[in-house]
């Protein structure tokens, strides 16, 4: 059973891109491109320098809006966490509007911010903001009674008990957060560039769809997979890192 | 506390989660009326909510919801269903997992939404593709918490229900299913934002109706107070489908209660 399940491991990944390529080849209709049709179009467009200032563009906007919103999401969690003043008056308004979809601020934000990148960064930043901030107050709130009483009895100060106990039991759910958030990112980044901008991957794919240029389409679906596979990849190996005293990090 | 005569400190406990919301708003109608902005970049909440009014009490415009509503659900739906057999396959069968797993694990960070303008190409521009849209990006969370729930079953119940003589039928039934739901429900209360998310980003990209479609055409119309009603109307739909979703859930699964900080 164990040899079988390994073998099974990977193996509908690759079947599927055989049987992809193999259709492909006897004729699929014309938006639809081969496995490695793709992979040709994207290793041409990478050389030719086109590809990489929209990558940039992209980055410049989601990653700035995702360090603001995990940032203030944490401490405000963290905080609303562990003061039960800043908990009763804060924490309603989040959790009312948390299920709302964030997106519908960007007409908003436009107005406020202008069309230009800040807009996009402020609307990113919203929608990491409330993942981080949910999971880092949950994480606090149930940071266990009993450490934080011994941290007392051992004469910690107020201070000391947050920093080495609250924030390192709460990290977990935080990492947790963050990964939502993670994802999250792109996704907006790539739903605002694709309303309106004159740069990055969200607007390349607008550009390649009005133009009927379907290789240029896929090439920028593929860019936008590869950063949203390799920034997970990356957060998890940090979290891997941070959190090597927890037994199951994975 | 409740007990207590009225005193001061209760009457501020009671009153604070209010006062943030209220807050914003008088700062919003002080900016609306202080005249240093335009009317376009802060309307007066008087007038957000007549457009409000008129969003409701127009068939027309309250058409634009039902078109939302109906492509969040229906892609939602379609989700739940293959979401929650193919987590429990892959929960109860290893081979099955084995297959699937990389699948899911390994396409989970894409994200999904940039397939939009192919899927535009293969189902057309009408519902369709934004039908398929929401119903592949509902159906990642549904899948991964439905397969955690069905792993994580205690071993020992299945094993004295099969000691008891229980078909394979009868555990499922009785006892995977039962031991899953939490964690199902889980799966739904994400991606039903996700659902509200995509319909509205898909709308906003490129549709002729509904209500992305109202507020972007609201917006290039600089009718503003009519854009934010349209926003408040999504706002509130997101909140009303998760509080049913919750209602459900507690509903369904009454033996352990869903701690949620409105109801």
């Amino acid at each position: 059973m164990e040899i079988l399940r390994y073998l099974a491991k990977g193996t509908l990944v690759v079947l599927v891109l055989v049987l992809w390529q193999l259709l492909w080849l006897l004729g699929l209709p014309e938006y639809v491109l081969g496995p490695l049709e793709i992979l040709k179009h994207f290793a041409a467009e990478l050389v030719s320098g086109e590809l990489l200032p929209h990558i940039w563009a992209s980055l410049v906007r989601s990653l700035p809006g995702f360090a603001i919103g995990t940032l203030l999401g944490i401490s405000f969690g963290l905080l609303a966490g562990v003061a039960r003043a800043f908990d009763q008056m804060l924490s309603p308004l989040i959790f009312l509007t948390y299920p709302v979809p964030k997106i519908v601020m960007l007409p908003i934000f436009m107005l406020w911010f202008g069309i230009g990148d800040l807009s996009k960064i402020m609307i990113i930043a919203l929608a990491c903001f409330y993942p981080t901030f949910i999971n880092a107050y949950y994480g606090a709130k149930a940071t266990p009674t009993i450490l934080v009483w011994s941290g007392l009895n051992m004469g910690a100060r107020r201070w000391d008990i947050f920093r080495k106990v609250v924030v390192p039991s709460a990290l977990p759910l935080i990492f947790a957060g963050i990964r939502v958030s993670l994802a999250l990112s792109f996704i907006v980044m790539f739903a605002t560039e694709m309303i309106n901008a004159p740069t990055g991957l969200g607007h390349l794919i607008r550009v390649a769809e009005g133009g009927l240029r379907f290789d240029l389409m896929y090439v920028s679906l593929l860019a936008i997979a590869i950063l949203g596979y390799l920034s997970d990849a990356l957060l998890r190996l940090t979290r891997g890192r941070v959190l090597a005293w927890q037994e199951q990090a994975a | 506390m409740r007990g207590e005569p009225l005193s001061l400190r209760s009457t501020l406990t009671g009153v604070r989660p209010l006062v943030l919301l209220a807050a914003a708003l008088v700062a919003w109608e002080l900016c609306a009326r202080s005249a240093l902005w335009s009317p376009i970049i802060f309307p007066s909440l008087v007038r957000i909510f007549t457009e409000f009014g008129l969003l409701v009490a127009r068939s027309d415009r309250l058409m634009e919801a039902w078109h939302s509503l109906y492509r969040a659900l229906a892609g939602f739906g379609l989700a739940a269903v293959v979401g929650v057999t193919l987590g429990m396959l892959m929960g109860r069968s290893n081979l099955i997992a084995g297959l699937l797993d990389p699948l899911f694990s390994g396409t989970y960070p894409v994200p999904k939404i940039a397939l939009f303008p192919i899927f535009i190409f293969v189902f057309g521009i009408g519902s369709l593709s934004k039908v398929i849209l929401i119903f592949l990006e509902c159906l990642y969370p549904i899948v991964i918490n439905t397969y955690h729930g069905a792993r994580s079953v205690n071993r020992v119940l299945v094993w004295s229900a099969l000691n008891m003589g229980a078909s394979r039928g009868q555990i499922l039934r009785k006892i995977v299913v039962p031991a899953t739901a939490p964690f199902i429900f889980a799966g739904f209360r994400v991606a039903l934002p996700v659902a509200m998310i995509v319909v509205i980003i898909t709308e906003m990209v490129s549709s002729a109706d509904g209500l992305g479609y109202l507020v972007m055409y609201s917006l290039s119309s600089l009718k503003t107070d009519r854009m934010l009603a349209a926003v408040i109307v999504i706002a509130l739909l997101g909140l009303l489908l998760d509080g049913l979703l919750v209602l459900l859930r507690n509903r369904l699964v009454f033996w352990e209660k869903l701690e949620t900080y409105y109801t």
